[in-house]
């Protein structure tokens, strides 16, 4: 990168004057377009943390207050007792705890079957599975409600985990399989020599070089159960159970025992369910990243 | 004779390790695709042949299914009128937002593209509401966009607009207000990140060429960036599209398809029936259908691609 920087003005052979000026005009346009759309992408977040900090009376004065007279971070502590947040936190917690794993394991196992083996009717399967992606979720959702209801997995955390296990969907399979072929072949082929079994050939050899992709993996199962609101919705329907996502929903509607209105404390809420989020993305930028990247989607 | 017994010999020889490697093959491939393959049975195929036998029949979940032939066909088209105007309202959501998504992400990561200072620094703030969670972003639009308190309106009326839109609350500035909160999730997620790949993928050398042949900045964005970008555009408007038309999550937690019937998209239509009215036969009804339109919808875009779409190199 720092090469192409260094190169690009002595390729560039009229580097007269008149052009040096065009480049710099380029140049603030650019950084004048790119901070316009920052500020608009920034400020629904700093208004989120600034509105969970004032209180109701300040909001809702016709003069708005840019920051808090006095930050009420007793908001926050509001939030908490109002309802209960922290447990559905720890809900959607559980369930990404019972998810990553499931995906990791059996993600992998179906990613090497496609990547690595052939077999017959291959082809026929893997299409199927890329076909999955393009029906609509509403298709199955009805008989699998149904089937559910029948088993009495209603209120359980089994219909928005079993899937994980199973697999974990078409998009996750397909990217550890695409990481999974960028792995030479004679590494496999080493170690079957040394008489190691299949299943021995994925724990010992490739699952050890594959800690990029699975990281990336948990990461966007995390991302998606932490975010998943239909499911929940429609499987949960005891307070206790509710995840964060339903419970914030929950917490917008639920009537309580003041009338006051309670957009500081929703914003609060808000903030707090992001927290995990963006930590996670602090800790792990380039992660997010690499989804794009694993999948080959260079185009 | 002897080199055509030498080759029988030689051929089933090779047939014999060919099988028993084939056999082989078979069981392990067989053996680590089975968890999917049992959620793919389980979970879609059978679910969604169940759901094709239940849109010929009336079923509430708690007493048997019963076969109406085609009726909730019948009804779909000629007696339900909110079928109609869900799907025009998601064609609307998607028709507008979708595009308007895929040009506005793929600017941005033209702008970022720009081998300029402190570009890591916006591309981490664009990324950023893509990572707030879909309901606590409604939550926050709806304060944004609030109709008497919200800031956005109390600036337009500084600006002077003295009856700014109701947003959220007004049938006409509903489903404006789901796309512009979209936007601010959508436009420097990840489909940012995919063009940025796909701008990455542009040999260096065709801007070097275009430069030499005294080519502006504008001239190379016409004629080497957005022909190269065709695929990635192509990409970005499928998936846009299959995921714009089931907009639900949005619209369900903000207005509940309201005011009115004004953001009662498809998919909320559907789960009315479904989980509302306990019409199963009728949503499984409407779901395949809107199957239907998407795979439709998909292989139409498919085919126009031909006409637009330049790959490099072949």
């Amino acid at each position: 990168m720092a090469a192409t920087i260094d190169r690009l003005p002595s390729t560039d052979i009229s580097g007269d004057a008149y052009r040096r000026g065009r480049n710099r005009v380029q140049m603030g346009i650019t950084y004048i377009l790119l901070t316009a759309a920052a500020l608009m992408f920034a400020f629904p977040l700093f208004w989120t943390v600034s509105s969970s900090l004032q209180t109701w009376k300040e909001l809702r004065s016709f003069e708005p207050h840019l920051l808090p007279a006095i930050p009420q971070w007793g908001n926050y502590v509001k939030v908490f007792s109002a309802v209960p947040f922290a447990r559905w936190m720890g809900n959607s917690f559980l369930i990404t705890a019972i998810t990553i794993p499931g995906v990791i394991i059996t993600g992998s196992l179906t990613a090497y079957s496609f990547a690595r083996f052939n077999y017959v009717g291959k082809e026929i399967w893997f299409v199927l599975m890329l076909g999955t992606m393009m029906i609509p979720t509403q298709v199955t959702l009805i008989p699998q409600y149904v089937l559910f209801f029948n088993l009495k997995l209603i209120n359980t955390y089994v219909p928005l985990t079993i899937g994980s296990w199973l697999g974990g969907g078409a998009f996750m399979i397909f990217l550890l399989r695409q990481f999974i072929m960028s792995i030479p072949r004679d590494l496999d082929e080493a170690a079957l020599m040394d008489g190691a079994s299949p299943i021995r050939i994925l724990w010992g050899v490739l699952l050890p070089l594959m800690k990029p992709a699975l990281t990336t993996v948990a990461i966007l199962q995390f991302l998606g159960d932490w975010n998943e609101f239909f499911g929940p919705f429609i499987y949960l329907n005891r307070v206790d159970l509710f995840t964060a996502a339903v419970g914030l929903r929950f917490f917008q509607n639920i009537p309580m025992e003041t009338s006051d209105p309670r957009d500081h404390l929703l914003m609060a809420a808000a903030a707090v369910m992001t927290i995990p989020v963006i930590a996670l993305f602090a800790a792990a930028q380039r992660y997010f990243i690499q989804g794009v990247v694993l999948s080959g989607l260079k185009i | 004779m002897a080199t055509l017994a030498n080759r029988l010999r030689l051929s089933s020889f090779s047939e014999m390790l060919n099988t028993s490697r084939q056999r082989r093959e078979n069981f392990y491939g067989y053996l680590f695709l089975l968890p999917w393959l049992l959620g793919f049975l389980g979970l879609f195929l059978g679910p969604g042949l169940f759901s094709l036998y239940l849109s010929f029949t009336k079923y509430d979940v708690l007493s048997p299914p019963t076969w109406i032939g085609l009726d909730n066909y019948t009804k779909m088209f000629f007696d339900d009128p909110l079928f109609y105007t869900s799907l025009g309202r998601t064609f609307y959501y998607a028709g507008v937002g979708v595009p308007l998504g895929v040009i506005g992400s793929m600017f941005l990561a033209i702008l970022l593209n720009a081998k300029l200072r402190g570009l890591a620094a916006y591309r981490t703030l664009f990324f950023m509401p893509s990572l707030v969670p879909i309901v606590a972003s409604v939550v926050l639009w709806k304060w944004l966009l609030h109709a008497d308190f919200g800031i956005i309106n109390q600036w337009l009326v500084d600006l002077g607009w003295s009856d700014p839109p109701g947003w959220f609350g007004d049938r006409r500035w509903a489903i404006p207000s789901l796309i512009v909160m979209g936007l601010w999730q959508g436009l420097g997620g990840t489909r940012m990140i995919i063009f940025l790949a796909g701008l990455q993928g542009i040999p260096e050398s065709l801007y070097e060429a275009a430069s030499i042949d005294g080519a502006t900045a504008l001239h190379k964005l016409r004629h080497v960036t957005l022909p190269l970008l065709t695929p990635t555009i192509f990409f970005n408007m499928v998936l846009g599209v299959i995921g714009g038309l089931q907009v639900f999550t949005a619209a369900f937690v903000a207005t509940e398809g309201g005011p009115g019937f004004a953001t009662t998209f498809y998919s909320l239509h559907l789960y009315r029936h479904a989980f509302d009215y306990w019409n199963m036969g009728y949503a499984a009804t409407l779901a395949w259908l809107f199957a239907f339109v998407i795979v439709s919808l998909t292989i139409w875009q498919l085919r126009l691609s031909r006409r637009w779409v330049f790959y490099y190199g072949s």
